[in-house]
């Protein structure tokens, strides 16, 4: 799953808003970097484990909630993050009705940890295996305080491409894929954990805005700006806070592969 | 067989003694640079260490199972860090459980804290009691207001004797500021979120998930709903469990059942509600079929409140019926059993289509219709107007087939011009109703004015988006003897915070229904599942 889009127009904008922001990370690898990597990886592994268990984008998104809002609250050195994952994604079928079955996402995970080996067959490990993502769940749920249920930019974004679809010029709009690249900036967002510190609709707006930017799409310039328009709360800021937290994790992706 | 046995206690031995002393190592470890799957590839080779040879010994006689198991295990741990099997990370989450049961999560639902959602859920630093208590202030002076403006407890509540004096000597909770966490902690030590705070009284009920007990809080000498959810369960908590407490959290309102705790142990979890005396259907039947038509309004009025509030924050109910209602003896009636609720923003397509219980259940999701919106309850709402209104059901249906032939029959069959699109439903054309004329209402209902007439047949239409809302139907000309105050109380008042509404008594009160115990077994089995 290539998930993670770099295209060639993102390095430059990349570059103007890390100075902008200011490098967070020095070159001395601190505990939060460390942790943010981790998290990447467990996100990945949610997404990919996601799209083979056939989970639509919104499950998906709500496991990687799940488990953000999961180590926001306890230290990530205290439980394997690989097992809450599993169990967010089992939780996040069941809070947004896609209900997985234990046995396919220990098999899914299983195969994600061992490329050519056999399922693992029904004996008491495996119900072991099983019984812990089961417990992990209710630990999930306990330290959520049940809080499961989140709003998510998805919608949003669907409702700002369709508004802004109708202020561009045709041509424009079906050469470049201004869409396709907002929604998978809006997966890649779901690695960090801005997904849990910003409004839905900041998000969605950002990365539309990233998008844009990207392609060099320009919008009919009004009194105000298109993005005031279509949600009256965001900022300029909260814009700039977003893009320099999803840009971070693209330069962090690119140091370290 | 028995030096199989032997090599794999030995083994596992192995794995838990290598697994305490890698702890430190482990976080030290740095992080590979590498990506997650080549990360699980190298350390499934790496990680296997000392106990690769064991292992290996197990498999060749003949454990082949357990091998993979290990070594799937091994690399959940070692994927990113060193070796750290779910044997550990299992084992601290037991110890985490007991930690985190002496410091109970949430506590009340009626808090204030929803917005600060980071603090309440930061509870990784468990403060003892000790340390809290230094915090107190005996000094000052408690009252229950105090207690009850803190704990957002029911006004009506009562604290037992002795109650305010333990607080004055050692409670942090008047002692501003107080953080989320430590209100959680004092209220813990108060009782909430224990089990031996409740007691057990009779059983109310019991279903595939859940058992219902009566119950008293010791804290408050209220009676209580304990609904005990089962957790053996090999498929972990139930969803409805887990979306009815999620929204009940944020729903707050007096027609709404009001969740006042919730507790966790290892086998259970077990949620509790306030108590009511009775449900709707239970009504019925106790004034024999035949409520007092003043009545019958005020507990529309007060379904339609609940239902505008929780439509109004996007939740559906989705499960509507009698048995879903419950009454108290003031005649305040709360929605229950928000367990096929949901959260919901714009349609998608994507619900399942069997929810509502067939008798309750619109035409059109009969039909097939999955994009269906806060209309859904409002059908329901119609059959349980009718059902009150005359003390029996509207389309007792008993299967789809059947339940749609009772709405035609009454209704008519739709056609084009009653219900555009209709014709082209291939469901609707494979079962070939005969074409039944629409009935007048009024001859089914004869005790029902006709404003109240009027109500209904705005409620039964046959498409979602014709159907009147909740917050229109309050308005609407049946409810006017009422008064307008009815409808700007705030959303925690009762209506019979007025002192014109009052209940009438129900005439045909076969009991009083107050000291009837035995029909209390069979009560409130809407907080089933």
């Amino acid at each position: 799953m290539d998930s993670f889009v770099t295209p060639g127009s993102m390095e430059a904008i990349s570059s103007v808003y890390l100075t902008s922001a200011g490098k967070r990370d020095g070159d001395t690898e601190t505990d939060t970097s460390r942790e943010m990597k981790t998290h990447f990886r467990v996100c990945r592994f949610i997404m990919e484990t996601g799209v083979k268990l056939g989970m639509r984008s919104v499950p998906v998104a709500t496991a990687c909630v799940l488990y953000h809002r999961f180590f926001q609250c306890v230290s990530v050195s205290l439980y394997e993050p690989y097992l809450v994952a599993m169990s967010c994604i089992y939780l996040a079928g069941k809070v947004e009705e896609q209900h997985l079955r234990t046995r396919d996402i220990i098999n899914v995970c299983h195969r994600y940890f061992h490329h050519s080996s056999d399922p693992l067959s029904c004996d008491s490990e495996f119900w072991d295996l099983r019984d812990s993502v089961v417990q992990c769940e209710l630990l999930v749920l306990r330290q959520l305080n049940f809080h499961v249920s989140f709003q998510h930019p998805h919608k949003y974004l669907l409702h700002y491409l369709l508004s802004v679809k109708s202020l561009v010029n045709r041509h424009a709009w079906s050469r470049t894929p201004v869409a396709e690249t907002s929604w998978a900036l809006l997966r890649d967002c779901y690695h960090g954990t801005m997904c849990v510190r910003h409004a839905p609709q900041h998000i969605a707006i950002a990365t539309l805005y990233l998008a844009l930017h990207s392609y060099g799409v320009e919008l009919p310039v009004g009194q105000r700006e298109w993005w005031q328009v279509l949600c009256e709360d965001v900022t300029k800021e909260h814009i700039d806070a977003i893009i320099s937290d999803l840009l971070h994790l693209y330069d962090m992706e690119a140091k370290w592969t | 067989m028995d030096r199989m046995r032997k090599i794999k206690r030995q083994l596992s031995l192995t794995l838990r003694r290598g697994n305490s002393g890698d702890k430190i190592s482990e976080t030290i470890s740095p992080q590979d640079t590498t990506h997650s799957h080549s990360d699980s590839e190298t350390m499934s080779v790496r990680g296997g260490g000392s106990t690769g040879s064991l292992r290996g010994s197990v498999r060749a006689g003949g454990g082949g199972g357990s091998f993979s198991m290990h070594s799937l295990l091994q690399s959940y741990g070692s994927a990113l860090r060193r070796p750290r099997s779910l044997g550990r990370s299992l084992s601290s989450y037991l110890n985490h459980t007991t930690r985190l049961e002496i410091v109970h999560e949430d506590v009340k639902m009626g808090s204030d804290g929803e917005s600060d959602q980071a603090s309440a859920t930061s509870s990784e630093g468990v403060h003892s009691p000790v340390r809290v208590r230094l915090r107190n202030n005996p000094g000052r002076k408690i009252s229950t207001e105090d207690i009850n403006k803190r704990l957002s407890l029911p006004a009506d509540i009562r604290l037992p004797d002795g109650y305010l004096e333990k607080f004055c000597l050692n409670s942090p909770l008047f002692d501003k500021p107080l953080s989320r966490r430590l209100r959680r902690v004092s209220l813990s030590e108060i009782g909430f979120g224990k089990l031996e705070t409740y007691v057990k009284l009779d059983k109310l009920g019991e279903g595939t998930y859940a058992t219902v007990y009566k119950g008293r809080s010791k804290l408050t000498d209220n009676l209580v709903a304990l609904k005990e959810i089962r957790l053996e369960h090999e498929e972990g908590a139930p969803c409805t469990a887990i979306r009815e407490v999620s929204l009940l959290k944020d729903l707050k309102h007096a027609n709404i059942v009001t969740l006042h705790d919730i507790i966790h142990t290892q086998k259970s979890l077990t949620l509790v509600f306030e108590y009511l005396d009775k449900d709707l259907k239970q009504y019925l039947d106790d004034c024999g079929n035949c409520i007092h038509m003043h009545n019958v309004k005020l507990f529309l009025f007060q379904l339609l409140r609940g239902l505008n509030y929780c439509h109004c924050r996007k939740v559906l109910h989705r499960d509507l019926k009698p048995q879903n209602l419950l009454i108290n003896d003031r005649g305040e009636l709360k929605l229950a059993d928000f367990g096929l609720a949901r959260a919901k923003s714009i349609p998608t397509k994507t619900y399942s289509n069997e929810v509502v219980t067939l008798w309750y259940r619109p035409p059109d999701i009969l039909l097939g219709c999955t994009d269906y919106s806060t209309q859904i309850d409002m059908w329901g709402v119609g059959c349980i107007f009718y059902e009150m209104s005359t003390g029996r059901p509207l389309f007792p249906g008993s299967t789809v087939e059947e339940e749609l032939h009772f709405i035609f029959k009454l209704l008519g069959t739709p056609n084009e011009s009653t219900w555009p699109g209709i014709t082209s439903n291939e469901e609707f054309i494979s079962y070939n109703y005969p074409r039944y004329r629409a009935d007048c209402l009024q001859n089914h209902t004869p005790r029902l004015d006709n404003e109240g007439v009027e109500l209904l047949s705005k409620l039964l239409q046959f498409e979602g988006r014709k159907r009147i809302s909740a917050e229109e139907a309050m308005k609407c000309p049946y409810f006017h003897t009422l008064g307008h105050r009815v409808t700007t109380l705030p959303d925690t008042t009762s209506i019979f915070a007025l002192q014109d509404i009052q209940l009438e008594k129900e005439p045909g009160n076969r009991t009083s229904s107050l000291s009837d115990s035995v029909n209390s077994i069979s009560r409130q089995h809407s907080l089933l599942f």
